[in-house]
């Protein structure tokens, strides 16, 4: 699948996107595995207390995920998933 | 009094009568300053009908209560007026150092009335105030302008002043201080302009007294905590700007693109917050007692573009790029440095130039119309031309200097316009994002993003994540969000402290600076009861309820592409719901009850 990062997560990975080639069942697995790879400064901006932190913005072929199953929302290998830190603006 | 400094300061340009009065503590009680207590006099002393470009229009500068104190982006002032693009009450704000200066010089509001015979400018020392020839300086951009009027009253004066777009008219014309902060929207600066006012010069060296200085600091300290602590207000936006949001909008198909012909702009990247940091960005800034500092200083190097200044925040990088198809930030940037310079609101410019391109490919006008100039999708540089030329008065740009709606309606295309009372929609679809929709509905300014920021919850997440894609309990929110606003807009604060803070801390703030007591209710009773008097003057100015609504694209035709393709917007459902919970009829006029419940019955 495709992930494309946004604002910090981009300094954190050193990427805008990649294509991950590990299968992931959910957006949560898919989470955990990416703090597995790129640390705490990842989980940091992600997670709150080892769930996904509401104001992340992941989005699974542009719908959000809080608005689906959260990290219990599934995923297939040619889905393309987005994801920004808290940011705001206006 | 407390807060407030309890003085009004009154000048009539036609007989150069300039004196004083006090300020009601009952109607600042209940109006609070800034947007609140200029629509309070505009009602109590303008008729509705009158020709915003006429003498008899006001045009009103009032920092708030809290503006000037150490509260947390408390910096603010606005300008309240009949707008020039609209006919609609207009009250647009803005940050910097003007609005604290003015409060230091020791007043609750500048009212302006009547018409100058020639150029002035205004002159402020404190008790000091003088109209001062401007002719020698009528011409000049804001630069130029804050320039010549510091060297020959102080260095240190703070500058609020109109370039050659408000000397012009030009209806969407903004009023700029510090160089590059504008009240931008609505077209104060062609009202401006209609009364020979170059400028307000201001050198203040009072201070804004409180209360209880003791529980406004503790309440200070509070709001200022929750600000930092929350992840947007406390690092997103100093890091990336507004811009940011460009990529979140145009991920989830909400990027109005080609003049909202779709809602998703391919290389959108190009334009957003972390290209512009990684590349322009030279530092962000700050305003007055701001600890979020969003503010882009930028430099482009570029020959073709070249320029220094500060911007572009989100509208404006979205306006003169996807909504052009432009996609060279460089370009974008330079129309933003040529609106700063020329002051002009890049929101309407850089709209009515997306309104120009569809006209152009659809052939309603020509190139022999533009003068040359090839008005493609995606033409950079005549996108960039279009803007100057609008900015010095000259060429095509005289036509587009009446905005989008006037633009469109000229050759019978009105439905062409993206305007809610002829004022342009800003970046965010209201066919992707229905609340934001039945807002920019219901503005009282026209189309504005900054009414009922409601892309705070049905995008962001923050306070609460709602579903962007329901009608389900939008009007309450969005009600909710414009009386909030109505409310924090009035005492002097920026709309971006609430991504921390709400009412009850804003009111904590506020009744310990004026010594009023005030719930969290009480203030948002004031922002209710302050909605509902602008929506007073502009029933009475002639408007109605077939003005609440948006342009037929949005109603009628799907967003083609992206991951929000087929969403119309449901405005028809909500509105009359919105209608019902305000306590307004079904023709939006507010019910004799409702007006009796907030002190408003004649």
């Amino acid at each position: 699948m495709k992930i494309q990062y946004f604002a910090l997560l981009r300094d954190i990975t050193g990427k805008k996107e990649e294509d991950w080639p590990q299968p992931e069942a959910t957006v949560g697995q898919l989470v955990r595995d990416l703090v597995a790879h790129y640390g705490h400064a990842f989980e940091r901006w992600v997670m709150k207390d080892g769930d996904l932190w509401d104001l992340v913005i992941i989005l699974v072929n542009g719908h959000d995920v809080r608005h689906m199953q959260r990290f219990n929302t599934p995923l297939a290998p040619d889905d393309t998933v987005v994801i920004f830190p808290p940011v705001g603006g206006g | 009094m407390y807060g407030w400094i309890g003085k009004v300061l009154r000048v009539n340009l036609s007989t150069g009568k300039i004196s004083t009065e006090a300020l009601d503590p009952a109607v600042a009680k209940d109006y609070l300053g800034a947007r609140g207590l200029g629509t309070k006099f505009m009602v109590d002393e303008v008729d509705p009908k009158v020709d915003p470009l006429s003498p008899e229009n006001k045009l009103i500068f009032l920092p708030g209560p809290l503006t000037g104190s150490f509260a947390p982006s408390a910096g603010r002032y606005t300008v309240v007026t009949k707008g020039a693009l609209t006919g609609a009450i207009a009250s647009a704000n803005s940050g910097g150092t003007w609005g604290p200066e003015l409060k230091f010089a020791g007043y609750d509001a500048v009212i302006f009335e009547g018409a100058a015979p020639k150029p002035v400018y205004l002159w402020i020392k404190d008790q000091t105030v003088e109209i001062r020839d401007a002719s020698h300086i009528w011409g000049k951009d804001v630069p130029g302008t804050s320039d010549a009027i510091r060297a020959e009253t102080d260095d240190d004066a703070k500058i609020a002043c109109i370039g050659p777009g408000g000397e012009n008219k030009v209806l969407f014309a903004c009023i700029m201080n510090d160089l590059h902060r504008a009240a931008g929207r609505s077209g104060t600066g062609a009202v401006m302009g209609s009364k020979n006012l170059k400028a307000v010069a201001v050198v203040g060296t009072g201070a804004v007294t409180c209360a209880d200085p003791k529980t406004f600091e503790r309440a200070v300290m509070t709001a200022r905590d929750m600000i930092q602590k929350h992840p947007v207000g406390g690092t997103g936006l100093r890091l990336y700007g507004t811009d940011v949001l460009t990529n979140i909008l145009n991920s989830i198909g909400a990027y109005p693109t080609k003049n909202f012909q779709d809602g998703h702009f391919p290389t959108a990247d190009k334009l957003g917050g972390e290209t512009l940091s990684a590349t322009l960005l030279q530092r962000p800034k700050g305003c007055f007692s701001c600890i979020i500092s969003c503010g882009r200083v930028t430099k482009v190097t570029n020959p073709k573009y070249a320029g220094e200044g500060e911007g572009p925040e989100y509208e404006t990088s979205w306006g003169f790029g996807g909504d052009c198809m432009i996609d060279d930030l460089e370009a974008v940037t330079k129309a933003n440095f040529i609106c700063n310079e020329y002051g002009l609101d890049t929101i309407t410019m850089a709209a009515t130039i997306a309104c120009a391109m569809e006209l152009y490919d659809k052939g309603l006008i020509t190139r022999e119309d533009t003068g040359g100039l090839a008005l493609e999708w995606g033409n950079a540089e005549a996108m960039v031309e279009a803007t100057r030329l609008t900015a010095i008065g000259e060429g095509f740009g005289k036509k587009l200097a009446v905005g989008s709606y006037r633009l469109a309606d000229s050759v019978g295309h009105p439905e062409l316009s993206m305007t809610v009372k002829k004022q342009e929609i800003p970046a965010y679809d209201a066919r992707a994002i229905q609340g934001i929709g039945l807002n920019y509905a219901t503005a009282n300014c026209g189309a504005a993003h900054v009414r009922g920021y409601t892309i705070a919850p049905e995008v962001l997440g923050t306070p609460m994540k709602v579903d962007k894609d329901t009608i389900d309990g939008k009007p309450e929110l969005v009600i909710t969000f414009q009386n909030l606003t109505a409310a924090l807009d009035a005492t002097g604060s920026c709309l971006f402290a609430t991504f921390g803070i709400g009412a009850p801390q804003l009111a904590d703030m506020l009744s310990a600076i004026t010594g009023v007591a005030y719930t969290a209710e009480d203030f948002m009773k004031c922002g209710d009861r302050i909605y509902n008097l602008e929506r007073q003057f502009n029933l009475a100015a002639g408007l109605t309820a077939k003005d609440d609504a948006l342009p037929p694209r949005l109603l009628q035709e799907p967003i083609k592409t992206g991951p929000s393709a087929g969403m119309l917007s449901r405005l028809p459902e909500m509105l009359p719901v919105y209608y019902q919970l305000r306590g307004w009829d079904e023709n939006g006029v507010p019910t004799p009850a409702k007006l009796g419940e907030l002190g408003l019955a004649a």
